[in-house]
């Protein structure tokens, strides 16, 4: 399959080059299987096999693009694609920049990513899984729901300026298994990201399950009062913050348009905590990476905060165009953000809850549905969800209702960091609203922030 | 096609499917312009075309997409192994309410094809409102245009055969600027709803001119605005708020799907229970809400939803009490069948599928809330002693179960002693979804309901973004924490 996608994308390349036009051809194929769950049963299985062409054409700075979803057999109907773009082109307003087309020196191959036990997996497979995570743990009043998500993606790319081709082909698997009490209304979570079938492991969700189930049973539910707590932020919720960071703290191109928190006189200035470092980092497997930009930059590690000190904006293509930087090699999907892990070894939830305290802790595995309050001050909203506990400083745990937080990411990641996991673990962002993008970002298993506000508490699950 | 279609239908049931459906989408053309700062940044068209087909074997779901449909029969064969591999983890076996067996259509309002209109003449609109945003005290100017016209072709194992053709039009200003205390504020402009028709002809430029004027002030009254202050007090919603309001904490709590849990492993619940219908209070007297998806002219009227279920207009909540939810053919027999009880008397036709490689699920129509009789916006703030006057959405964050919520708008005016004192930017509010509601203290009469546009729901898994509306009058709601 890769030959016959290659070998349609020179023949639509020549097809461009004959009307004298300069113009960048992308395909996307995913096939993509989901079993979702809910109320205990498969409530839904599904799977989509989908390519999708993009040609971008330009006429000097005009540019435009024409996207078709479509097989690449019809190759007089994908032509036609191209002559559509070239003639949207030349209606386009020209850009007051010159949009770069990369050159391609050479042909360009990942398929490192790519793992046949993961891309053939079966719907046997898929259900066994969940069996085995659940076993046991199900009764009248507790329901699973959660997804199995897996799959294939397949990019290449090419375009006037050479013949060369970028592919790219890499498997992705995504699992949330919830546990639901469906009178009581309390959920406990165990998550999993995986890039190979040998990395699947239900026994881990299932014990963490167990554990969570065991202390939801028992433990006593309480409203917090409002103020300042030391909390530790579970992986999910260390994810969900900084997945939002990207948005309104690392782009180049929107800290020029003013949305962001982060600015250019913060280059060299400690503006977090110095036990936190952030990295793209394209050498992490776990992250489903693109180990060479759109506009064939290698990349590698690219250090964005460095002990607390922020180093640099992520730069993709078409900004650097338009404010006349260096491109940092940011032009793909997703970023690979890396968070490096502390020295706590602290990297379970037994640990967690064995590890002696002289204040109470509040523990928040995952935060649910953010909102940027104020991109410029990165003031964030979100609330707890999925398991959050209060570890007191007797020993007891108690079961605190949901709260909420709303606080800038320079607290979150500020000087109120008492310490971080030793060991780092992926976290799957992946919200695929179209073409499929598995997305991971690397964090510590556990972060203790100190002293954190909350600003609203629930009554009741 | 649509014999085929019906064909393998026919061999689907023979092999043991109690049920199927399939839509085919000979064509989904989209078109969007993003100009920002005068550049066009975004010019991009797109063309989709492809089937997707739902097959139900013993009580299970199996669903199958492909954008090629040369093997038409190997997305069917796909859809009933993906069920038959379902049926083997079933605790309620999927029962579908029943439904007329129709031959229909149904086509949007439109007078002019979007895409008729040359691509010169949409550049030039965008630059003329980019020209005009581009004044004073404006750092950032976007100006974004949206069309889609698809063709959707309905056929079930029952008889029923649909054929919906849907045009919609999205557009969009804004402007930003950074204030004297350096943050970024935002005024923004969407377009809703302003006539009966949704083409080409409701770009009109006279109306988006004096809306780029309006934006261009209001965000230089932001600049040198106060911050809002904390405070408790009475809340004022224009439709630009109000609705969002709707949104979330009226719309996605009575999805049924959420309420039976189906949303648990991404979305989320709802505090609502079966139980709650005809006894919750959910908001006071003055709240009447309906799903209301046979409105002229709205992304929420469709015609037919995706179970083949005509659009209809149905009371969600009655004079402050819960009596009904948004529903399709297979929530309202699960939900009757647990409460022991005929809660629902069918589907309200709200089952609704983003595109063809998407699987339907309980969408919002139109929520509205019936307009009151407490008069115009000057009277409602001329009866209030102290609060904020709110519009435009900014930021917006809900509980897993929708049992409260925080909001950030755009524009603030602050409300002291029956009168508008000041504009306040950076403002906020938040609250608990049942007190709040039933905090409501006013509603605005027929002057002050709009018709609002939404082309970005999501939902579900995998993610679906779904267009829909908001009729919404001005509210009023006391005692609610501000600025926090």
């Amino acid at each position: 399959m890769k030959e016959k996608i290659l070998q349609t994308l020179r023949e639509l390349r020549a097809h461009a080059v004959q009307q004298g036009a300069e113009v960048k051809i992308s395909y996307h194929a995913e096939d993509s299987h989901l079993m979702r769950f809910a109320n205990s049963a498969i409530s839904l299985n599904t799977n989509e096999q989908l390519s999708r062409l993009e040609f971008t054409a330009f006429d000097g700075r005009k540019r435009a693009s024409y996207e078709m979803i479509s097989g690449l057999d019809d190759l007089p109907k994908l032509k036609q694609g191209i002559d559509h773009a070239i003639e949207m082109a030349h209606h386009a307003q020209a850009l007051t920049y010159d949009p770069t087309i990369p050159l391609y020196k050479e042909d360009f191959s990942d398929e490192s990513g790519f793992d046949a036990g993961l891309a053939d997996l079966d719907n046997e497979t898929r259900l066994s899984y969940f069996n085995q995570v659940a076993g046991g743990l199900e009764t009248e009043e507790i329901k699973l729901s959660g997804i199995f998500s897996n799959g294939t993606n397949t990019l290449a790319l090419i375009n006037t300026r050479s013949e060369h081709t970028q592919y790219y082909c890499f498997t992705d698997c995504q699992i949330t298994v919830v546990l639901a009490h469906s009178r009581l209304k309390w959920e406990v979570v165990a998550e999993q990201s995986a890039q190979k079938k040998a990395e699947l492991n239900p026994a881990a969700l299932h014990k963490r399950l167990a554990l969570m189930l065991d202390l939801y049973q028992k433990g006593k539910p309480e409203q917090l009062p409002l103020g300042k707590y030391d909390v530790v932020f579970g992986s999910a919720a260390t994810g969900a913050w900084l997945d939002f960071a990207q948005y309104i703290g690392l782009d180049g191109g929107e800290m020029k348009r003013g949305g962001t928190f982060l600015a250019e006189k913060d280059y060299g200035v400690k503006k977090f905590s110095d036990r936190f470092t952030l990295l793209d980092d394209a050498t992490r497997m776990e992250t489903f990476p693109f180990r060479r930009d759109y506009s064939g930059i290698d990349r590698g590690v690219f250090p964005i905060i460095e002990d607390g000190v922020f180093k640099s904006f992520v730069w993709g293509q078409d900004d650097a165009d338009e404010f006349g930087v260096e491109p940092t090699g940011q032009s793909v999907m997703h970023l690979s953000l890396a968070v490096k892990g502390g020295q706590k070894p602290v990297n379970s939830l037994e640990e967690l809850l064995a590890m002696p305290r002289d204040r109470d802790i509040l523990f928040i595995p995952y935060i649910h549905y953010i909102g940027i309050v104020n991109p410029t001050e990165g003031i964030l909203t979100g609330s707890s969800r999925f398991g959050a506990l209060l570890l007191k400083k007797d020993g007891s745990v108690a079961i605190p209702y949901n709260v909420r937080f709303t606080q800038s990411l320079l607290t979150f990641f500020g000087d109120g960091i008492e310490w971080l996991s030793s060991e780092t673990v992926p976290y799957n962002t992946s919200r695929s609203y179209g073409a499929r993008n598995p997305t991971a970002i690397i964090v510590p298993r556990f972060m203790r922030v100190n002293d954190l506000e909350i600003s609203h508490s629930n009554q009741s699950y | 096609m649509q014999l085929q279609i019906k064909k393998e239908l026919d061999r689907l049931k023979g092999l043991g499917a109690s049920y199927g459906d399939a839509r085919w989408y000979p064509m989904e053309d989209a078109e969007q312009m993003v100009m920002i700062n005068g550049n066009l940044k975004g010019n991009a068209s797109s063309n989709e075309s492809g089937i997707g087909v739902r097959v139900l074997y013993k009580g299970a779901w199996g669903f199958s997409a492909a954008s090629d449909t040369k093997n038409l029969s190997a997305v069917f064969d796909r859809a009933l192994d993906n069920a038959r591999a379902a049926s083997q983890r079933v605790t309620f076996p999927v029962r579908l309410a029943e439904k007329e067996t129709l031959e229909a259509s149904f086509t949007s309002p439109s007078k002019q094809d979007p895409f008729t209109v040359p691509m010169a003449e949409k550049v030039n609109f965008l630059a003329d409102m980019d020209h005009r945003m581009d004044q004073p005290g404006v750092m950032q100017r976007y100006g974004i245009l949206n069309f889609v016209k698809k063709q959707i072709m309905y056929v079930d194992s029952e008889g029923s055969q649909i054929e919906k053709n849907i045009t919609e039009v999205f557009a969009f200003l804004q402007v930003v600027g950074m204030d004297n205390a350096g943050v970024m504020q935002s005024r923004t402009f969407r377009l809703n709803r302003t006539g009966l028709t949704r083409g080409w002809e409701s770009i009109d430029r006279e109306f988006f001119a004096t809306q780029a004027e309006r934006i261009v002030s209001e965000l230089n009254q932001l600049l040198v605005a106060e911050d809002c202050p904390k405070t408790s007090g009475s809340v004022i919603l224009k439709p630009m708020q109000m609705y969002l309001q709707t949104h979330e904490t009226i719309g996605h709590a009575l999805e049924l799907d959420r309420i039976l849990g189906y949303e648990l492993a991404f979305a989320g619940g709802s505090f609502v229970t079966l139980d709650d219908f005809g006894k919750l209070r959910y908001g006071s007297e003055k709240l009447t809400v309906r799903a209301n998806a046979t409105v002229p002219n709205s992304p929420g009227s469709f015609g037919f939803d995706d179970d083949g279920v005509p659009a209809q207009d149905n009371l969600l909540i009655d004079k402050g009490i819960l009596v009904g939810a948004i529903t399709g053919r297979q929530m309202v027999e699960e939900a009757n069948a647990k409460a022991r009880k005929p809660i629902f008397q069918g589907s309200s036709g709200a089952n609704r599928a983003t595109s063809f490689y998407r699987v339907p699920i309980e969408r919002m129509t139109n929520i509205n809330i019936d307009a009151g009789n407490d008069g115009s916006l000057d009277d409602i703030v001329s009866k209030t002693e102290h609060g904020v006057v709110l519009e435009g959405d900014r930021s917006w964050s809900i509980g897993s179960n929708r049992e409260q919520f925080h909001f950030g708008t755009e524009m603030g005016w602050m409300v002291e002693d029956g009168k508008i004192t000041k504009v306040i930017r950076n403002s906020t509010y938040q609250g608990d979804t049942i007190k709040f509601w039933n905090s409501l203290s006013a509603v605005g009469d027929e002057s002050t309901w709009e018709l609002v546009y939404v082309s970005n729901c999501g939902k579900g898994q995998p993610n679906q973004i779904m267009q829909l509306g908001h009729g919404i009058p001005v509210c009023r709601f006391d005692n609610v924490r501000i600025g926090e």
